[in-house]
């Protein structure tokens, strides 16, 4: 044991372990919470627990299996769950493409692998920590997985309980989302121009949502305030951007 | 397990990994052009905000108004991430202000 504690923890490792630690200690008990829900609600739908685990593996995106159940339940075509399914992701275009200069060093294979754990609790997380330190995939690893992990663990328990989830609500779990994601803007924002991004995002975000619904606000005021952004960031490189090499 | 639903799961996945796959391998490897740089690092900002005011906002579509309590704990959460620098710390003080809320509103 003295052997190994002489031994400097690996970068890799320490990396890798601060974005289990962040997501652990954030985002991961309300995670398996909505996992539950969502476990138990596609069980009322009449999925068996073998179908709840397929659906996990092969999907793998939360928000979009919780508007698919409805549509399960009431018969929708196929083609229509996939098409909806596909309009609910196209945010993560955004943040696959944001996150990507930071893992510029990586092979293609490692690149499509870590495609697949794309979240937007894990794209929070990543942003957060690649704005203070040097962008290292492994963290993207770490809380990425672990979230992946806990919807998963969440649903299946949820699949094995039924309906005697209590409501998330009730104790605030519904709130965590949100609250991550503020807290985070709270630190990362400083200059007039993100202020002015921010401001932007809202109006956009709050029209789309109150007057369209679904979930078109993200794209489009994700797209909008960061063309704002474009053109009020100063000519010089910008803050957020990882050093090239 | 039904065949037709594993079939439309897999469609599901993989129209899914069309959204998160293209761009991290296009954009991984290249220098991009200096309006880009920042319009990728306004990104995150704006993606954020989107993501989070409609949820404290507009929960489930509407107004949530007070009873909610996600407003008052939303401006608690700012305040304490600016002051203390601490996410776990700030996340916790908001959650276990809307729970509060909640149980003395409704």
């Amino acid at each position: 044991m003295a052997e190994e504690r002489a031994i400097p923890q690996s970068p890799l490792a320490a990396e890798l372990g601060a974005g289990v630690r962040d997501a652990l200690t954030t985002v991961v008990p309300s995670i398996v919470a909505y996992g539950a829900v969502w476990g138990g609600l596609a069980r009322q739908t009449g999925l068996s627990l073998g179908e709840v685990v397929a659906m996990c593996l092969l999907v793998s995106a939360g928000t979009a299996q919780f508007v698919a159940l409805p549509m399960l339940a009431s018969g929708a075509p196929p083609a229509v769950i996939v098409v909806t399914t596909y309009l609910v992701n196209l945010r993560h275009y955004l943040m696959a493409a944001s996150l990507a200069p930071a893992f510029r060093h990586l092979s293609r294979l490692r690149l499509a692998g870590l495609a697949h754990l794309l979240s937007d609790e894990a794209y929070a997380l990543t942003q957060a920590r690649f704005a203070r330190r040097p962008a290292r995939a492994a963290y993207f690893v770490g809380c990425a997985s672990v979230i992946y992990l806990a919807f998963y663990a969440g649903a299946v328990a949820g699949a094995l309980l039924g309906a005697r989830i209590p409501d998330p609500k009730r104790f605030g779990l519904d709130f965590v989302f949100p609250a991550v994601f503020l807290a985070i803007l709270a630190q990362a924002i400083r200059a007039a121009w993100q202020w002015a991004v921010a401001v932007a995002a809202v109006t956009v975000a709050v029209a789309i949502a109150w007057q369209v619904g679904g979930t078109w606000h993200i794209a489009a005021a994700g797209l909008s305030a960061a063309a704002l952004g474009a053109w009020l960031a100063p000519a010089a490189r910008a803050p957020e951007t990882p050093e090239p090499g | 397990m039904r065949p037709g639903l594993l079939g439309l799961f897999a469609a599901m996945g993989v129209v899914t990994y069309l959204t998160r796959a293209p761009l991290l391998l296009a954009l991984a490897d290249r220098r991009l052009p200096g309006w880009l740089e920042r319009y990728f690092a306004a990104l995150p900002i704006a993606l954020l905000t989107a993501l989070a005011v409609p949820l404290v906002l507009l929960p489930d579509g509407r107004f949530g108004g007070l009873a909610d309590g996600q407003v008052p704990a939303a401006v608690l959460v700012v305040w304490l991430a600016r002051r203390t620098g601490n996410l776990l710390l700030s996340v916790a003080a908001g959650v276990v202000l809307v729970a509060t809320l909640r149980a003395v509103l409704s």
